[in-house]
This record gives structure tokens, sequence and C-alpha cells, in this order.
């Protein structure tokens, strides 16, 4: 290991971006345990428990102000931390979440970041995944008290011509919001062909040279032409640059975007003037995922953009974007094992682990630098703990110890008890399908838990599209279509 | 310093009688509640009091300043603000001079940069926006909202006034720290994907320059992710084979040598004395060389680079590199 520990090379040529990599990478090694020590690293639960539950009943502090616009947030990482560390609500603290959660929702649809605050497609995600935890059926129970038609018309007020959306009225264009509309309507089951109309082109436009993806792209259109001046906009393919270099969040929420849409793909192009659908670079972002882990010098965790520092908060969103590559065909596992020198110390996890990130640095990265003494997790030493860092690396973790993978066996399932509905066009039906098979097959395969300091620092398996766990996914899907979930076979992916 | 005492709050000012203010939770106790200060509690509810009432005009100005300077994120404020300078016909100017302050003091914020964007649009006066933006990258040279903004400004005003000093503004950028993969991106962006500008017409000149400017770059720093990534990028947009640098890239990865070479050749700038070599980003460029080129021999060739980098130069990515030599013998 040692020899492996070298410092990043600075070729003699320092600048801002090599110093400040250097001061971190000291600050991270003091970081590794003692060589001599055979303790193994641990997951201090008992102390983000604490944390969290701290911040659930006190409250979060002043400076937390800053933060007065992401209560839904607030809210989510703290419910959802609990979930990825196996704790439950009890029925009183459900309900006061549940009721907290209601008074964000929006008169005209949607949530905002608080009570009378705008709405806007980030708080929506936050408001609806707390809602898949806190929540239930019936009266006072959350989700039949989420106005879906109002939702539905709130996404389409913020469709822009290139197939993009607005995060709220007079905001921006930013694929955090897709991600999260998406994601929201596929739990709610409003996800519609109109609605995602050239959606899939304007995400594919946001990959950089580099692989990974930027927040927007810049849109230009044909003049209107004299014959039909009221016309829609003809959209350009090109150019369309992507505004603002590849960036991890921004990657994730894309891909997670592009797998979600897929069941759309054949409609969502722009139908007579485009030559061809709108298509990935597979490799280049491949590429991008594996260069942004940090080297063992940097104890193996994920930085956000190249040249950037590690930060405890790409654990998962970087981290966790690798279990979304095998829905777009890459899959290390479909091909035979190759020739390699693989090293004695790492056979055992050779052997079962077939992802294409290093899952045991990072979970090393996470339990060594990511953990906050005093309960909660953070960016790096010696940063303070936050609500976001403590779900982010903890949602990282999940993703680092299980292999949650889109199973067809658990699709065919779900295909063989699917009920037909009669409330739905028979057209209306396949997409709503679709979309309920490609979300719900999620599956993790069983013996492939790899657990640095092992089981007792086992986290729960985390869908890698919601960052909810499966079972929550499951329920709230299940409920808004209509659906029984057929029995598992095994225990997989449930805890 | 002193900080300044906090300002009286609306609900002690006569002035403001007249609004009735909204608690944030009316008939709830909420679940993990902020803490908030009483200056903050006081003008939220107002702000909420406003908004309810439909009240806009300049005191909502003040209003809703107040709440962005306490929470810059507050979208909501920022929007009202908005529909507020709409209503009234705000001078524009002012609400840029307003602007000018708060980019620079919250400059994380998105908020920020999307109400100058909204502004910019309906003022059209771009000419001085550059300037501005060069000196707010001064604070923080990676800032993600304003390089998306200066390429916004540059896409969405399109004029030729604009586009001219780019160039030297990306070199300027570099030369302050050549590791600023912001400023390489913003280079692909200016160069590549925003069409063709005055002077650059002639595509072949400017590729040959865009490489010879990249290789020159490499041979100062060596181990310089953003400079590598911006050559393959470059080869890649032009649908040119990675062999086209592969003379370049061949001394990248090897140790240095001893002595300096007595000829340089000036289309293949060789390493710097400090280089740490062997780079590991040229191994990679390297093997993806030999891959391209596809005769079994070659992809062996590929295949020891990968190894090589899985046991020794770049251990971390072992998966990924013996998924690499899974993909191309499968290919073979």
């Amino acid at each position: 290991m040692a020899s492996t520990m070298r410092p990043s090379p600075i070729d003699a040529f320092p600048t801002p971006t090599s110093s400040l990599q250097t001061e971190t990478e000291k600050i991270l090694l003091e970081h590794l345990p003692d060589p001599a020590s055979t303790s193994t690293p641990t997951l201090n639960k008992n102390a983000h428990m604490q944390y969290l539950i701290r911040n659930l009943t006190q409250g979060f502090p002043t400076r937390y102000s800053s933060q007065d616009a992401s209560q839904p947030w607030l809210m989510f990482w703290t419910l959802q931390a609990f979930s990825v560390l196996q704790v439950g609500l009890d029925p009183g603290t459900r309900k006061k979440a549940v009721d907290t959660i209601m008074a964000w929702q929006h008169p005209e649809g949607g949530f905002g970041g608080g009570p009378h605050q705008a709405a806007h497609l980030l708080p929506t995600y936050a408001s609806v995944c707390a809602l898949a935890i806190a929540g239930k059926p019936g009266e006072g129970g959350g989700w039949d008290q989420i106005d879906r038609k109002k939702m539905y018309k709130f996404f389409m007020s913020l469709k822009q011509p290139d197939g993009s959306f607005l995060v709220a009225h007079h905001s921006e264009v930013d694929v955090r919001g897709i991600y999260c509309l998406l994601v929201v309507a596929t739990l709610l089951d409003i996800l519609t062909p109109e609605l995602v109309e050239g959606t899939a082109g304007f995400v594919a436009s946001l990959q950089t040279y580099e692989g990974g993806f930027s927040s927007a792209s810049q849109p230009y259109y044909a003049p209107p032409s004299a014959s039909t001046p009221s016309s829609p906009p003809q959209l350009l393919q090109t150019p369309r640059p992507p505004l603002g270099e590849a960036h991890g969040g921004y990657t994730f929420c894309a891909l997670a975007s592009w797998v979600m849409l897929l069941p759309f793909l054949p409609s969502s192009t722009p139908t007579s003037t485009s030559t061809s659908a709108p298509s990935l670079n597979k490799n280049n972002l491949l590429r991008w995922l594996v260069q942004m882990q940090g080297t063992p010098v940097e104890l193996g965790g994920f930085k956000g953009r190249t040249n950037k520092l590690v930060d405890g908060c790409y654990s998962w969103w970087v981290g966790g974007a690798f279990a979304l590559l095998e829905a777009i065909g890459i899959n290390p596992a479909a091909v035979p094992a190759a020739p390699s020198g693989k090293q004695d110390d790492d056979k055992n996890w050779a052997d079962i682990d077939d992802s294409l990130m290093n899952r045991k640095a990072l979970q090393e990265y996470i339990l060594l630098a990511g953990q906050h003494p005093a309960g909660g997790l953070r960016d790096k030493p010696p940063k303070h703990a936050d609500a976001y860092h403590t779900l982010s690396c903890l949602a990282g973790l999940s993703s680092a110890q299980h292999k949650v993978f889109p199973s067809t066996a658990r699709r065919q399932q779900l295909l063989d008890a699917w009920k037909s509905t009669s409330d739905h066009d028979p057209h209306e039906e396949e997409p709503r399908k679709l979309a309920y098979l490609a979300a719900l097959c999620y599956t993790e395969e069983e013996g492939t838990e790899t657990i640095v300091g092992g089981t007792n620092n086992r986290v729960n398996a985390t869908h890698p599209l919601f960052n909810l766990t499966v079972t929550h996914t499951e329920g709230m899907m299940a409920h808004f279509y209509g659906q029984e979930i057929p029995p598992r076979p095994r225990t997989a992916g449930k805890s | 310093m002193i900080p300044d005492p906090p300002p009286p709050l609306y609900s002690t000012r006569p002035e403001w009688a007249d609004i009735v203010p909204l608690a944030q939770y009316e008939k709830v106790e909420p679940l993990a509640p902020i803490l908030y200060s009483a200056e903050y509690k006081d003008a939220t509810d107002y702000l909420r009091g406003v908004v309810k009432a439909g009240e806009k005009s300049e005191r909502v100005l003040e209003l809703t300043e107040h709440v962005i300077r306490l929470n810059p994120a507050h979208y909501s404020a920022w929007q009202y603000r908005y529909e507020t300078v709409l209503e009234i016909q705000w001078p524009l100017e002012k609400e840029i001079t307003l602007m000018d302050e708060l980019a620079d003091k919250f400059l994380k914020t998105y908020q920020v940069w999307h109400h100058r964007r909204l502004i910019l649009t309906l003022s059209k006066k771009a000419q001085s926006e550059l300037a501005f933006i060069e000196k707010i990258l001064r604070q923080d040279q990676k800032n993600y909202h304003t390089w998306a903004h200066r390429q916004w400004v540059l896409a969405f005003f399109n004029e030729d006034g604009l586009w001219a000093g780019e160039l030297d503004f990306v070199d300027t950028m570099m030369n302050k720290d050549v590791r600023n993969n912001s400023a390489w991106h913003h280079r692909f962006f200016v160069v590549f994907q925003s069409g063709v500008r005055e002077g650059e017409e002639d595509r072949e000149r400017v590729v040959r320059r865009e490489i010879i400017y990249t290789k020159q770059s490499i041979s100062l720093a060596p181990n310089n992710a953003s400079a590598w990534n911006y050559l393959r990028g470059v080869l890649e947009f032009n649908k040119l084979p990675l062999s086209t640098v592969a003379p370049f890239v061949q001394p990248y990865t090897k140790p240095l040598p001893d002595q300096p070479l007595d000829l340089v050749d000036v289309e293949n700038p060789p390493p710097g004395k400090g280089a740490d070599l062997p780079c590991v980003a040229a191994i990679e460029f390297q093997a993806d060389v030999y891959e391209e080129a596809g005769q079994s021999e070659d992809v062996d060739k590929a295949v020891e680079l990968w190894k090589s980098l899985a046991a020794e130069f770049d251990t971390i990515r072992k998966k990924y590199w013996e998924y690499r030599i899974q993909q191309a013998l499968l290919r073979v």
C-alpha cells in the first residue's frame, strides 16, 4: 500500500490547483489508520443517529437559515439518512413529518422550499421522496393529498421549446430540475410522452468533450419562416453548446434522467427535421466517471470535476452513478474474466466484485475521512458535518457496499403481475407500464455485498435512480400505479 | 470590525403597519424546524404578507433585497423581486448596479446569476459584462456559475465584439493556472462549440493551432488531466485519429531521460525538466492509440500498457483497466 501513496505529481510547476491539492493530500493522509494497527474502520452509526435525531427534534441551528428555501431537502436528507442506517420512524414522527411536508405544497401544484414559497422542481422532488418514506395512502397520509393534476400542469408550464424545463417560474434551466421532475413523474404515475417530448435530446446536449455533463445548454433556433410565422420555433441541432464544464452532480442527474427517459426514446425524437435519435457517448462517460475517483493518496474519494478536490458528496453523485451504467449497456459482468495480475490481498474482493469503480477505496474514504467525530458526515476533514453531506456520504457508502442492478428476471415478474386499469386509454398504458417496469426492476444481487470493516458497517441498499430504499420506492409506485408488487424469491434488495 | 446592528424589525416600523405579517406555519408544529434569527423571521413574515397582499412597489424592492441579503438562495424572494421590477418599471441600470454588488458577495448562489441574466435579457446591455465576470473570477477562478454565465452572455448576445477577446482571455486565465479545467472547457466552448468566429474560418489551421497549444501546455506540466482531456476532445470533435499525436505522446510514457534531447521538434515539444514521468495520462493515451490501430499485435501492446496501469501506475482504477482489456480482447 505504501508504495502507491504517491503524492499527486506537480511536474515542478506549482499552480493554485496543485498547491491546494498538495495541502489536501497532507490532511487526508493524517486520517489513514496506523499501519501497525489491526483494527478495521468503523461506521459510527450511533453518533450519526444522534446527530440526525438532534436535527429532527431540536431543529437546525440558525446558520441553516441559508437553507430556508430548501426545507424539503433538510427533511429528505434526514429521513433518508435514517432509512440508509436501517432505522424506521415511529408513527408520531411520521405523522408530524407528513403534516410538515404538506404545508409546502403550492396551491397551484408542486411543492415550494417552505410554506408560502413558490413551487420549484427541486423541493418538489425532496417533498415527494420524503413522503415516500414517511407517508402512506388515505386521509392525512400525504400520498393522496398530493395534487397530481396540478403537479402535471405545473410541470408543463415550465417546459421550454428545447425540451428542457425551468426549475421554477422566472428561474433557470438546470438538469437537476429535469432529474427531479422525472423522478416525481415516475413515482406518481404522471410521466407522459407529451411531458418528455424533446427532453432526451436536451439531456444528450449536455455531455461535454470530457464525457461528463454540464448543467444546461444554449439552444439556437432557425429564424421564423415567412410562410408560417406562428409555427413553433425550430430548434437547431447545432450549435447547442453546453454551458459549464462536466460536473459530478449534473452528470448523475443527466444519466439518471437518460435512464428514466429510455422507455420514451423513440417518440422523443423531434419529428420531421431530425436525422437521428439523440445518443450518449458511453465510453467517454465511463472514462470520465472512473477518472473522478481520487488516487490512494486521496483515500479513493470522488471529485466532482477534473482537477478539483475530492468531496464526500460525490460518493453519491459519481459513485452512485456506476449502478446506472448497466441500464445503458455498460456491463463488465457480461464478459468473461480477463487475465490480469490480481494481487493476493485483493483476491477475495476481485472474485465477486465486477464494479467499474473501486468500491473498497470509496468505502475507506467515507469511513476514514467522511465521518465527523461528533456525528454526521462531511465533505472532508477538517470540515463540519451537515445534513446534505450526511446523506450523500451514506448513500455513496450504500452504493459501494451493494450491487443493485436492473434485473430481467424481476422485470418479467413485474410484467406478469401487471394489471391493466380501466381508467387509462390503451395507448397511454404502454408507456406507463414501461416506466413502471424500468423503475422497479432494480434488484440487489445476492452475495455481492462487499463491506469494508465488517458487517456491523452494513447500511441499506438504495435504489440507484431515486436515492430511496427499494422498499419505499415499491410502496409508493404500487399505490399510484394501482399495482401489487409480486414477492421476491428471496429478500434481495429489501431490508 | 464591529458589525452593523440589525435594522429595526418591520413589526416596529409604522410605514409597514398596513401589512399583515404572515407566519410560516399556521396550523402545524413543524418537524425539524430551522431556528431563525429574529431579524430573518420578521423579514420573511413580512415578505409572505406582501406576497399574499399582491403588493408590488418600491418598498417591496427594499424588503426583497433585505431578505436576499440574509439568504441569497431564497428563490421566491428573487422571483417576486423580478415581478416587481417589471411591474413598477424599475430602472434596469439600478438593478444591475445592485446585482454587481450581490454577485460579488454571493457568487456561489444560482439566483444571483439568474436574476442578472433576466435583467440583461431585458436591458440588452452586455458590453461591460465580460469585464465584470473577469473581475469576479479573480476571487474564485473555478466558479461554475460565473463561467456558465460568461458562456451564456457570449452565446445569447452572440456579438462579434464580445467574442473577439475570448482566446486572449482564456490565455490570461490559463497563465494564472494551467490546471484550471473551467478555462479549458471555456476554450473548447469558444473554439469548437458555438459556431465559427471571424478569423477562424480556416478550420484546419484552427485545429492545428489547438493541438500545438495543448502539446505546449502538456510539455510545461505533463500530469494535467485537463490538458489531456482537451487534446482528446479536439481530436474526437474533428474526427481525427488519436494516432495524429502519437509521436508527441510517446516520450511522456517513459521515465525522463537524463540528457535533454539535442534536437527539439517544435511540433512535438518534449517533457520539461521537472516533469514527473512516466505520466499516467500518456500511458492511457498510448494504449488507446494501439487499440485504435486494431491489429491483434497492436491490441497486445495496449493490453500490456493497461496491465501496467492496473498493477503499478494507476491502481485505483484497476477494475476499469481490466474492463478495457476485456473489451479490447472481445473485439479482436
